[in-house]
């Protein structure tokens, strides 16, 4: 890549001779690299120095083809190099800026290839020395700062954040980057929120500033105060937040969209001539080779904004009306004077074309929903690490999400209808759901539907306990928002649930009043059925017990207070019914939690709550069946209808007494630090190598910057 | 039940109706004032009848150019009495009359006076009787506009002219609409004789202002595009428009000097406003010079105070753009109208809902500006539009939509500043207030919440960059929230278990609550995406308010006010209007009369000839919507919303149907309503009907197909929900009907007068013919007598009972419309 940039660089007259001879700014290097000051014999070395087209590859080879030894002998010069590329920061010619600003990269880098093998070393002192480093690290700060706030080329800023890229994802450990600390005290917080403010900067900048925001926090999260969390947390202005909001779901979209290309690809490339069922049958195994490189470094930065912004929740919510179609940035199209609305916030910036794209087919989308989708996609295959680590993350934010009273308030907003296209995993025993037919629901749907989903395609051996025991938590929280506040969800989709149904029981056809809660709790029903027929399997790895526990107690949720959610009347006698016809999967549970809590093993005490859960749904049962059986046996029924059943039911609640539980509508709050701060910190970890990597591959040849400012000069 | 004497003349009725001054009519003119004015008490009694005399006179002695002075004269004289606030404006606008008036009425005058001339002096004799009637309390504004459309007399017009600004501005603005269409369609000396007191109250208020200048503008419309553009209608608009009219020029300054001085300064005016010519005068120019000399400075502080420029003319920067007050308003009536356009180019309605919705969100950053609602009834300026509230309403090819507003209420729109902004998500502090106490929480699991976020989050400055002073208290508390809502929930659920013995309930107890909490809460309509009106509009208005005010960032503070508005794009409401007037008219009458006849006329705003406004009726949904989403008859309907028959919530509803049922068979009976298919009909939450869409009227119906030719509908299954043809209630009916008419008709020159004017100049299709308005006179059948007329009303309900035609229609809307 180097004589790539070469041949395209300044020095094309001298380099096309091909002869081994040197570059100018090779040999200036050399210079730095002996022990003797350069300047002593040139006093204008270093002013030429920032005149050279910077040769990275040259330098980063010469730091790390050294040892520890060799470079301590030449501290001096690489002090002196780095003060001096923090002095031409400070240049008013955007050259030397540019060519200050690569020579720093190469030089953090290069150090730090160092540091891998010999550790101990300590970088401050190799690069400025203990002494100067924190005037230094200040000016190199504040200067980063003025060019990333200025009126200034865009090239340049972007070139200033691939700087402070560089160095915030030099190590590994994000924590262990002892740098940063000068990071943390000069911030350049600030910065990074005016590029996220302004449209034109967001769209150059924009996912730089936001995967390095939230790299920045990340630092030492757990250990001391990082600046960067205590103000991100603050923020409120929404034009900022609004802007970052844009960023993630841009990505994210863009994601969605790359995936759906290839899901597309496949199926024409691999079905086309295969017949429908025949081709079904295969899809299973041709999905699991789609795979588009998930982008944690970005759901990172949402999972951030989520847990630590309140402020942050009101942008999932709000309608990018524009961001379907916005893969490509649209043309600079000129506003149209005619347009009467000036309707140009100052916050969204594709929509300043003034009138909003008028593709009828492009839906309103917002945050929250391209999460959605891009978690359904995501959470469909945990398979290998990246996805998990990203499935976990996207249910750690469902979690944060769940627990939020104001995005509870939008979640199950009856006036905020949204189609959601989830991605739903195609299994021989379903048909793909029709897109179109998708009805228009409060999000909250969307958001059970995606946990539903996951419940149902993900009993299998390698069974994602964790991802499992997050979903139900999902779904809890969002029960108790839905107790709390009386929120009677009305669910009338018939369509979309009768495929399901199907699967989950082909031989009940159920009519009109066949609910997505009720497929709820067959769906739960068949997770418990499935901990209970891989018992043995699953408890060697798992304590299945807890998962067990909250099942039941969802359940017991809607027994105790079905009065404070349930839509209807009728909803709660089709949940009596639904744990009458699925007795047998109850008393086998019992029987087998009764089993083990009366051995004394490991299991008894987890084992025995689940006993003690069950007791209102065995008193349901051993209500109802006896009366069932009589009634079947009065009318000389052999087989009672749904109808019938529930006759049965509604007559005979009143003689039966449930026991009130504690804590069902109670729930732990989510809580990184305690649990979840080895998963954030592996994470962080896999995102600054990934960084790191994609840095160094593409992002530093600046022939577009060096075009740009000869033509200046 | 009184035999009201029906009076046999149908002649001009100012002329008959003087009872109050009997006999000695050669009693001096103070006497018969003084008699008058004993109870009105807006006007002093010697300075009103000094400033008529002198009108009088001056009239009588002739040349124009005094006539129009003395307009000057008058208003010091009616103003001398320091009235208050209603006249007190009158402080400077005269002496700008005046010069205005020179402008134009030097050369106006001059021409007509001397016609005018030599008719009056035939007719001074009748115009002390004139004079006398004028100056007598019976004199009302009706009177007033009926004699400045009917009489030929410059004199008498400009006396009403000067007149005008007696009356209440409420009354007065009733009739804008005619004094407008006068002004636009007539000849010059009304105009002469209208425009200072329109001048003069756009000087006074912005919202009027607005109004005029839309209703110029759409009044106008229909003459030809050339004579349009010289129209004087044309010019005054402009005027308006260019804020040369501004109330501003004091107002204005106010906000941004500092409190301090702007309450010295407004107390300092008042004590001018008898010498107001020079000092007036001399504070408008200083203002105005200020203003200038200020400009750069006090526009950076508007554009702090409006969030963005936004409503302020995006080309031109706001302080070199000509009107700066009215623009703001436009600019935000103008993105409504626009996303009315776009939204009509949606193929589905649930396109349109999310279109829409998305629209208002961005229209939501704009907010709060000095905007308002027109329809409103008082003054306030826009802070929000809870645009997740928004619906699109049924309709084939437009997009007429129904937003909510949430206005803050102000005292003087024009003085006070538009509120600072308050970010969506500041709700959630709010919010919080509902859910703060109740600890039933572990310590364990406290500290648990807490520290979820460490350090930093447990610091207090961290939250309160919420610098609402008030709110700040409950802060720290607002990252604990669902725990505390947890733990608040369980206990409230719990209900008192205290003790640790296990506590049991009842399964049917839990199945009977739940029944019972569905049965309590009113029924609400399902969701429908084909018509998602029907549920927003179901849904009962307090019920609306108390869950967008919880939503709203604003909705803590004491002023904060919801109003609600309709849209319409593409529509011409001018009709609406004089259909609005005619009922509001009605009402009047009937409530002067004691009829209990209800009516609910709505508010409209004519934008333009192709746009408008209307103020939503609430608490009430379609007839159409009722059947089509409960599948049961209206009586069936009724029996479900109201109980059974003997209930007495079933009684009332019934009796304010019928109430409404009489009041809306006349309303359509004089006015021609058509189009009366059930979707036009909508049904409140207290049983009453409201008939919608005066899109066709008098003499336009829909398709001139011939259908609905009884006098209005009346279905069997309104005769239902009465209590059958044999029942109290239809006889009830029937005699409210007949007592409504015997009332209207006792009245029916205030009716007519509003029709007939806006007939001037105008294109409507419902004044299409020349037979209009002799029509409407018929139907007010002032010959026949009360048995005749009862006679009639017999006939009508039997025709409309019978009516095939209704039927007919109703099928064929049925079938081309999909309406119930």
């Amino acid at each position: 890549m180097a004589q790539v940039e070469k041949r395209g660089g300044l020095l094309r007259k001298s380099s096309a001779s091909k002869k081994p001879l040197k570059e100018k700014v090779v040999l200036m290097y050399d210079e730095i690299f002996m022990t003797e000051d350069p300047s002593k014999c040139s006093p204008r070395f270093w002013e030429e120095l920032f005149l050279m087209k910077v040769n990275l590859e040259y330098l980063e080879g010469k730091l790390e083809s050294l040892d520890g030894e060799e470079l301590m002998k030449i501290k001096d010069n690489i002090n002196c190099l780095f003060q001096h590329c923090i002095q031409a920061l400070g240049e008013e010619h955007p050259i030397r800026v540019v060519n200050a600003l690569q020579t720093l990269c190469a030089l953090i880098r290069g150090v730090h290839q160092k540091n891998k093998s010999t550790s101990g070393f300590d970088i401050i002192n190799m690069l400025m020395g203990f002494d100067k480093a924190e005037l230094c690290m200040k000016n190199l700060m504040e200067s980063l700062d003025s060019l990333l706030c200025a009126e200034g080329s865009e090239s340049l800023k972007s070139l200033c954040l691939k700087l402070l890229l560089c160095l915030v994802t030099v190590t590994d450990n994000i924590s262990q980057n002892t740098i940063l600390e000068y990071v943390m005290i000069n911030s350049i917080f600030e910065a990074i929120l005016q590029i996220l403010s302004h449209p034109p900067s967001r769209r150059e900048h924009g996912y730089d500033a936001v995967v390095l925001l939230a790299l920045l926090v990340n630092y030492r999260k757990y250990e001391s105060v990082n600046p960067y969390i205590v103000k991100l947390s603050i923020v409120d202005d929404e034009a900022t937040l609004n802007g970052m909001g844009l960023v993630i779901a841009q990505a994210l979209s863009e994601y969605n969209r790359q995936y759906k290309d290839k899901e597309e690809e496949h199926q024409s490339g691999f079905f086309s001539a295969l017949t429908n069922m025949v081709g079904s049958m295969f899809i299973a195994d041709a999905h699991e080779k789609i795979s588009v490189q998930t982008n944690e470094a970005i759901l990172l930065a949402l999972y951030e904004a989520v847990h630590l912004n309140r402020n942050f929740i009101t942008v999932l919510a709000q309608s990018h009306p524009e961001m379907g179609l916005v893969t490509t940035p649209v043309s600079p199209a000129p506003t149209t004077p005619a347009t009467p609305l000036g309707t140009t916030p100052p916050s969204s910036d594709v929509i300043s074309s003034v009138e909003l794209p008028l593709d009828a087919d492009v839906q309103t989308s917002n945050l929250l929903i391209t999460f959605l989708k891009y978690s359904s996609i995501v959470m469909q295959d945990t398979k290998d690490e990246h996805r998990l680590h990203s499935g976990k993350l996207c249910l750690i934010i469902l979690t944060c999400i769940a627990e939020d009273q104001y995005a509870n308030a939008f979640l199950h907003d009856d006036n905020m209808n949204f189609r959601v296209n989830l991605h739903r995993m195609p299994m021989r025993h379903r048909k793909k759901a029709a897109d179109k037919n998708l009805p228009c629901r409060p999000l909250v749907c969307a958001v059970l539907d995606l946990m539903v989903e996951f419940i149902v395609t993900h009993m299998m051996k390698e069974f994602p306990m964790d991802l499992y025991v997050r979903c139900i938590q999902v779904v809890h929280k969002l029960l108790c928002y839905q107790k709390k506040c009386r929120v009677r969800l009305h669910y009338t989709w018939r369509e979309l649930w009768s495929e399901k149904s199907e699967l989950l029981h082909p031989a009940a056809i159920f009519d009109a009043q066949d609910s997505p809660r009720k497929e709820t709790w067959r769906t739960l029903i068949n997770l418990l059925k499935f901990l209970m027929s891989n018992e043995t399997v699953l408890l060697a790895k798992h304590n299945i017990f807890t998962l067990a526990l909250m099942i039941v107690n969802l359940f017991n949720m809607f027994i105790t207070y079905g009065d404070t959610f349930l839509p209807t009347p009728s909803s709660y006698d089709e949940l009596y019914y639904e744990i009458i016809r699925m007795h047998q999967s109850f008393d086998n549970l019992y029987s087998m939690v009764l089993r083990l809590s009366t051995n004394a093993g490991q299991w008894k005490e987890a084992a025995s709550k689940v006993t003690h859960a069950l007791v209102n749904i065995r008193a349901i049962i051993n209500h109802f069946n006896p009366k069932i059986e009589s009634y079947a046996a009065v009318n000389h029924i052999s087989q009672l209808s749904e109808e019938q059943v529930l006759e049965v039911v509604r007559a005979n609640y009143d003689t039966l007494t449930l026991k009130l539980q504690d804590g069902l509508d109670q729930y732990e709050r989510y809580s990184e630090q305690h649990k979840e701060a080895a998963f954030f910190k592996e994470l962080v970890r896999s995102i600054s190598t990934n960084v790191r990597r994609n840095l160094a591959f593409h992002t530093l040849s600046q022939e577009v910057l060096l075009k740009e400012f000869s033509t200046i000069s | 039940m009184g035999d009201t004497v029906v009076e046999p003349a149908p002649l001009k009725p100012p002329s008959e109706p003087a009872p109050g001054p009997p006999g000695n009519n050669g009693g001096s003119l103070l006497s018969v004032i003084t008699e008058g004015v004993g109870e009105l008490s807006v006007i002093d009694p010697e300075v009103a009848q000094k400033a008529c005399q002198e009108v009088l006179e001056k009239v009588k002695l002739l040349h124009g150019g005094v006539a129009i002075s003395s307009r000057g004269t008058a208003l010091e004289l009616v103003n001398g009495d320091g009235v208050d606030s209603e006249i007190r404006c009158l402080d400077d606008p005269p002496a700008q009359i005046r010069e205005e008036e020179d402008e134009m009425g030097a050369t106006v005058a001059s021409g007509t006076a001397k016609g005018a001339r030599r008719r009056r002096q035939n007719n001074s004799a009748k115009q002390s009787w004139l004079l006398r009637l004028f100056e007598s309390k019976l004199f009302d504004i009706s009177m007033a506009i009926s004699y400045l459309y009917n009489s030929k007399e410059p004199g008498v017009q400009a006396y009403i002219g000067n007149r005008l600004f007696c009356f209440r501005n409420e009354d007065v603005d009733f009739y804008l609409p005619q004094l407008l269409n006068m002004y636009i369609h007539m000849d010059e000396d009304v105009g002469d004789a209208i425009k200072p007191y329109i001048v003069h109250r756009c000087r006074q208020s912005i919202n009027f202002s607005l109004q005029c200048a839309l209703l110029l503008g759409a009044y106008s419309s229909d003459m030809h595009i050339s004579t349009q553009r010289h129209s004087r209608g044309t010019k005054l608009r402009k005027l308006i428009l260019s804020d040369e009219l501004k109330p501003a020029h004091r107002k204005r300054e106010l906000p941004s000097l500092s409190p301090a001085p702007d309450t010295g300064l407004s107390p300092s005016k008042r004590t001018h406003q008898r010498s107001k010519s020079d000092a007036t005068a001399s504070i408008s120019l200083s203002s105005n010079l200020k203003r200038t000399a200020s400009n750069p400075k006090v526009e950076n502080e508007d554009e702090v105070k409006f969030p963005g420029p936004l409503f302020s003319m995006v080309s031109s920067p706001s302080f070199t753009s000509p009107h700066p007050l009215l623009a703001p308003e436009r600019e935000f009536i103008k993105s409504l109208m626009a996303i009315g356009k776009r939204l009509a180019t949606l193929p589905t309605k649930e396109q349109k809902t999310q279109r829409l919705i998305s629209e208002l969100s961005l229209l939501n950053h704009k907010l709060p500006a000095r905007v308002w609602l027109p329809t409103a009834g008082f003054d306030h300026h826009v802070v929000r539009v809870p645009h997740t509230q928004a619906v699109v309403l049924n309709s084939k090819d437009k997009a007429p939509y129904l937003i909510y507003v949430e206005a803050l209420e102000c005292e003087n729109f024009d003085t006070t500043s538009v509120p600072a902004r308050i970010p969506e998500n500041r709700i959630r502090s709010t919010r919080s207030v509902e859910n703060l106490p109740e600890c039933g929480i572990t310590h364990e699991q406290r500290a648990g919440s807490f520290s979820t976020v460490p350090n930093y989050d447990n610091d207090d400055e961290a939250w309160s960059v919420d610098d609402i002073g008030e709110l700040q208290v409950e802060l720290p508390e607002v990252h604990t929230n669902s725990c505390d809502n947890i733990s608040q929930f369980s206990v409230d659920s719990i209900t008192s278990q205290e003790s640790k013995e296990p506590v049991f309930i009842a399964a049917g107890d839990i199945r009977r609550r739940l029944s019972e909490q569905l049965a309590h809460t009113p029924t609400a309509f399902k969701r429908d995406p084909e018509d998602p009106s029907a549920v927003a509009l179901k849904e009962p208005w307090q019920e609306k308010v108390r869950r967008i005010r919880e939503g709203s960032p604003y909705g803590h503070l004491p002023n904060w006010r919801l109003l609600s508005v309709i849209v319409k794009c593409g529509d011409d409401l001018r009709q609406e209007l004089l259909a609005f007037q005619v009922l509001k008219q009605l009402q009047s009458i009937w409530e002067q009369e004691r009829v209990p006849l209800w009516i609910k006329p709505y508010k409209i705003l004519v934008i333009s000839a192709d746009s408008g406004m209307i103020e939503p009726v609430v608490n009430a949904v379609s007839i159409h919507q009722v059947k089509k989403q409960s599948q049961l008859s209206l009586l069936d309907y009724f029996l479900q919303e109201h109980g059974s028959y003997t209930t007495e919530a079933f009684l009332s509803a019934q009796r304010n149907f019928v109430q409404s049922c009489a009041g809306y068979c006349l309303v359509c009976y004089l006015l021609q309503v058509k189009d009366r298919h059930n979707g036009n009909i909508l049904l409140d939450a207290e049983g009453h009907i409201i008939h919608i869409d005066f899109g066709f009227i008098l003499s336009s119906s829909p398709r001139n197909l011939g259908f609905e030719t009884s006098a209005f509908k009346l279905t069997t299954e309104f005769v239902d929900v009465m209590g059958g043809l044999d029942g109290d209630m239809f006889n009830y009916y029937k005699m409210l009907m007949l007592q409504g008419l015997i009332a209207a008709r006792k009245h029916m020159d205030k009716v007519v007068q509003i029709v007939e004017i806006m007939q001037q100049g105008s294109q409507l299709p419902c004044f299409h013919g020349s037979s209009t308005i002799r029509n409407l006179k018929e139907r007010f059948h002032m010959s026949m007598t009360e048995e005749q007329l009862q006679l009639l009303v017999e006939q009508m309900v039997d025709g409309s009972m019978r009516s095939i035609t209704t039927k007919l229609y109703d099928g064929f809307q049925y079938l081309t419309n999909g309406i119930m």
